[in-house]
């Protein structure tokens, strides 16, 4: 093969430079022994199987479904929290503990999630899909929260515990270890098995195209996706039970293995099982030679954290370029019209007015409350909101329009905030806010710049991983933020006179300057989407191919909006920043991004009054709170809110503000053409129900014939080779 | 004279599935050219090289004897072609007016004539005869008019060459004998060239002057209508398949 000048290969020589540079200047002490090479590779080796194991899962539900799932962590978390309470708890012996947990316990949620929500996903926008699964996440981690709450540390005991294990050389690999290497070749065999071998599997892999296929499959679809969801829930079980004694029973530990899920997925293209162990194992190996001989020193003390998303990150950069899709346009059921200016003018003028109102203590708010006197507590809170109303509004362009899902709003704010601190914010200098969205704009970029040539769920882990790498590596170095300064880092901010910061004092005019601010962005998102900008970004986002075939420039076009979304986030940043007034190294968890998005879109993220309208919610809920005494239920309900907002998305993919808004105006005498709308889309959804069903039909019963294997082992997802054309889809095959 | 477009031998393999084999056809302006064959065929992967959604495993695809094989779409498009699509690939949370006003800006990115996009988008929305739908948006409206929208929207970009796939299916025989009449004008009036894939038998001998028959990826027969019609080698490869009522 004759060598090119490939991008690929000046990426590949750059990456080996930074990471031989990185290896090199953070050498440790310990000296490279028979002994420290054999620890790094019995720890990576059981760290790259386990990571293995979560992942294969993580690509089994993709390609049988569709749906990449960010609940697999949380639920392999809520898994093992369920096999600790059977043996540690009530003292049942490991298999039984082990037997109800994968094969009872992991099933029923597999097949429960399947029926409940994702069969109504299968059509659904990608923002759909992900949120849902985010919610899911959420909700599992909440409710393994709720029911063993963090108080006492709690273990689960490796196999085999108090035994000797083998020796290897000079080193001991545990029972433990080698169990779980054992076991994650014996999930890979066995997956490969059931997808190759089995009338199951092969209907499993039919059905991802379900509707360019089913004629040729003979596939029962409800049998089908339920298999594959319980197939999910059992691996993530697994991976949790073998990696929590480990990392220890803590549910963000567990629910983080889904970046580490993510990276193994993201190097085997969501397909290739093998290249999933491969993928483990390059992870798990990575993060065993760092901790046996790298040292970071206090400055970059988290950066091993960080080691999944830099793979992630990397694996993006090699990824083949996805080709344009045709025949994925799904066509709403969703009539509009556009917002006229003075409406959004109105709509913007009540915002200001309905803050305004609360900011002075107008609108009662919970039991207690003074008239015309807001308490600094509250204004505190409300200058949060407002600040995640901006982050919100942040996302509606990016996501809402263009389709570009990104969860790192919260994390370049995090950064804008950060730089604030230095430029700007410690003289209260209002250039700085500006000069920050100028460095925000582009690090939105800079973020999606891996993505941009790949499908949108990659871009969606990119920017995740990056949210992680913000939050461990950038904002923790001391040159960013310093753990050891005390005392306020901002000067507050003096517009016309008025002062503006997190002292008690000034909260009133920050609420007020903030929903200034909100409602004058929303006005300029109202005008934006009736611009050609906006339209571009649309048109791209419904169906990249067509865009392409009017001469849209469909790079250029996804970077004008990320640097739109980048500087909007940068300011919200700065806002942050502000209303902290001292920033502490764990204010921007990762974590913390996806509710974000989520709220949102439960909202309807194609509409700038979603960012509102979340706001509201979410500050109605302390206020309930307030209002019924702090009761401690109320707290568990908002652990568990994100997963019903998750179903609720399922039953209502275009947002609350949508439905809400049309049944509103449905009442009203006058807007006939609202109701008749409704009957009309309601009509549809009834008959797409029942194209659904269509395929169930064939029944499960009619064999295969070596042909039709055959033909859907070339067209299929999960493949044994990582070919360069994707042959996902189908270009008009069905009739 | 060099052809509008011509395909020089274009191959495309998915695997071992050989979809398009060494097909060269020519399209010229100022009349319609037919692209038949049964399902499977391959047409659709022949429109997908034409337009750079699909890169060809060989063979060249040439703009007035210029290779354009390596281009982007979005070059394409601003060579002057355009298309539309089997399976629809409109924007369909755009309003019917909105779908034509992207395409008509896009335009000006090339087109430095210093023309109004408002205007040539109702002038569109006049010609192809959706004008009065013009603020649905697309993906609420039916099958047919949605069709219509893509060749406004095709058209909003002022082409040389438009690529028509399957431009009948889901319009009612009346619409059909329109857009029949429309394309007519086009290639007559404006002096596009248009090649049109139709699984309507009788559209297609209507309107093209000459038709290319496909069939497994090879070009199996070509002439005028009535040549192609008596091509018993074209019978044969219909024989074979379900389209056999449609080609009668
Ligand atoms: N992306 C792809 N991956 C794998 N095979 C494909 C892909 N696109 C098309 N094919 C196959 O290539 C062959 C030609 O398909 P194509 O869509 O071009 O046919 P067509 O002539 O347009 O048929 P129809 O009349 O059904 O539209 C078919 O067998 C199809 O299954
Ligand atoms: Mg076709």
């Amino acid at each position: 093969m004759r060598l090119k000048f490939s991008p690929r290969l000046i990426s590949a020589v750059i990456v080996a430079l930074i990471v031989a540079f990185v290896v090199q200047s953070n050498w440790g002490s310990a000296s490279v022994s028979g002994r420290t090479i054999a620890t790094f590779l019995v720890v990576g080796i059981a760290l790259g199987g386990v990571y293995a194991i979560s992942a294969a899962g993580l690509v089994v539900t993709y390609a049988t479904t569709g749906i990449f799932n960010f609940a697999q962590a949380a639920i392999g978390c809520f898994l093992a929290f369920c096999y600790w309470q059977l043996t540690v708890q009530w003292g049942l012996p490991t298999l039984v503990a082990i037997a109800i947990t994968l094969l009872i316990i992991a099933p029923a949620i597999g097949i429960a999630l399947d029926r409940v929500i994702m069969r109504r996903l299968r059509d659904a926008a990608l923002v759909v899909q992900l949120m849902v699964t985010v919610g899911l996440m959420l909700t599992f981690m909440g409710i393994t929260l709720t029911i063993w709450p963090p108080k006492a540390p709690r273990s689960v005991p490796h196999f085999f515990e108090g035994t000797k294990g083998v020796q290897i050389g000079d080193v001991i690999a545990t029972w433990h270890r080698i169990i779980t290497v054992a076991i994650a070749l014996l999930v890979a065999v066995a997956l490969r098995f059931l997808l190759y071998r089995t009338r199951l599997g092969i209907s499993m892999r039919a059905v991802v195209d379900s509707r360019s296929l089913a004629g040729l499959t003979g596939a029962k679809s409800s049998v089908i996706s339920g298999a594959s969801w319980s197939l999910g829930c059992m691996t993530a079980g697994l991976a949790g039970i073998l990696i929590a004694p480990e990392t220890g029973l803590v549910v963000e530990n567990l629910a983080l293995v889904i970046v580490v899920a993510a990276a193994a997925a993201a190097i085997a293209q969501l397909k290739s099982l093998p290249m999933v162990f491969v993928g483990g194992l390059i992870i798990g190996l990575t993060e065993a030679f760092t901790s046996v001989f790298l040292n970071f020193g206090t400055d970059w003390n988290y950066a091993p954290q960080a080691i999944p998303c830099v793979i992630l990150f990397v694996a993006l950069l090699f990824l083949p370029q996805a080709r344009l899709e045709t025949g994925k346009v799904r066509l709403t059921k969703r009539t509009e019209r556009l917002t006229k200016p003075w409406e959004a003018a109105v709509g913007g003028g009540v915002m200001i007015v309905l803050v305004g109102a609360w900011a002075n203590g107008w609108i009662p708010w919970f039991s207690g409350t003074t008239f015309g006197e807001r308490s600094a507590v509250w204004l505190g809170r409300g200058v949060g909101f407002m600040i995640v109303g901006l982050i919100m509004l942040s996302l509606v362009p990016l996501i809402g329009w263009a389709g570009q899902v990104s969860f790192a709003n919260f994390a370049i704010a995090g950064v804008g905030a950060v730089l604030f601190s230095h430029f700007g914010g410690q003289n209260g200098s209002p250039i700085g806010i500006l000069f920050v969205m100028l460095v925000c704009a582009p690090l939105g970029l800079l973020i999606a710049l891996p993505a941009l040539r790949l499908k949108g769920l990659y871009l969606a882990l990119a920017t995740l991983a990056f949210a992680e790498f913000t939050d461990k590596v950038i904002v923790r170095h001391p040159k960013m933020i310093d753990p050891s300064a005390t005392g306020v880092l901002f000067k507050p901010l003096d517009i016309f006179g008025i002062h503006i910061s997190s002292d008690a004092a000034d909260r009133k005019a920050f609420v007020i300057f903030l929903v200034i601010a909100f409602a004058l962005l929303f006005f300029m998102l109202e005008l934006l989407r009736r611009s050609r900008w906006a339209r571009r970004w649309i048109a791209m986002s419904d169906s990249p191919a067509a865009s392409a075939t009017i001469g849209i420039n469909l790079t250029t076009t996804k970077m004008a909006v990320f640097m739109l979304s980048g500087a909007m986030a940068g300011f919200a940043g700065c806002m942050l920043g502000l209303s902290q007034g001292a920033l502490r190294v764990d204010s921007f968890p990762m974590f913390i991004g996806l509710p974000l998005v989520l709220l949102l879109a439960v909202q309807g993220v194609r509409y700038p009054v979603a960012a509102f309208m979340g706001l509201i919610g979410l500050a109605s809920f302390p206020a309930l709170s307030e209002v019924m005494g702090n009761p401690s239920w109320l707290t568990q309900v908002s652990l568990i809110g994100p997963g019903l907002a998750a179903v609720a998305m399922a039953y209502r993919p275009e947002g609350a503000v949508f439905y809400t808004g049309r049944d509103l105006a449905g009442m009203l005498p006058w807007r006939a053409d609202a109701r008749e709308e409704k009957a009309l889309l309601d009509q549809r959804t009834r008959d797409q129900d029942i194209g659904r069903d269509d395929i169930n039909d064939l029944g499960l019963t009619r064999a295969f014939t070596r042909e039709k294997v055959a033909q859907l082992d070339r067209r299929l997802s999960i493949s044994d080779a990582v070919d360069e054309h994707p042959m996902v889809t189908s270009t008009g095959v069905a009739k | 004279m060099t052809a509008l477009l011509s395909t020089n031998e274009v191959v495309v393999r998915f695997g071992v599935l050989q979809a398009v084999s060494q097909a060269s056809i020519e399209v010229h302006a100022g009349r319609v050219t037919g692209l038949i064959g049964p399902n499977g065929a391959g047409k659709t992967t022949c429109f997908n090289v034409i337009t750079g959604l699909q890169e060809p495993t060989s063979g060249k695809v040439l703009l007035e004897g210029v290779d354009i094989t390596g281009k982007s779409p979005s070059k394409r498009a601003r060579l002057g072609i355009a298309r539309t699509f089997q399976k629809l690939e409109v924007f369909g949370s755009l309003s019917a007016r909105e779908n034509i006003m992207v395409a008509a800006e896009q335009r000006r990115a090339w087109d430095k004539s210093g023309f109004d996009p408002k205007k040539v988008t109702d002038e569109i929305l006049e010609k192809v005869g959706i004008a009065d739908v013009s603020e649905f948006m697309v993906g609420t409206l039916p099958t047919g008019t949605a069709r219509l929208v893509e060749l406004a929207r095709a058209l909003a970009t002022n082409p040389r060459l438009l690529l028509l796939d399957e431009a009948s299916s889901g319009l009612t025989e009346e619409e059909t004998e329109e857009m029949a009449a429309l394309l007519r004008r086009l290639v007559a009036d404006d002096g596009l060239g248009i090649l049109l894939v139709e699984h309507d038998m009788s559209f297609v001998m209507g309107i093209c002057e000459f038709i290319y028959v496909l069939d497994f990826g090879r070009v199996i027969a070509s002439g005028t209508p009535a040549e192609v019609q008596a091509n018993p080698t074209v019978q044969a490869a219909y024989l074979g398949t379900e389209s056999v009522e449609e080609a009668s």
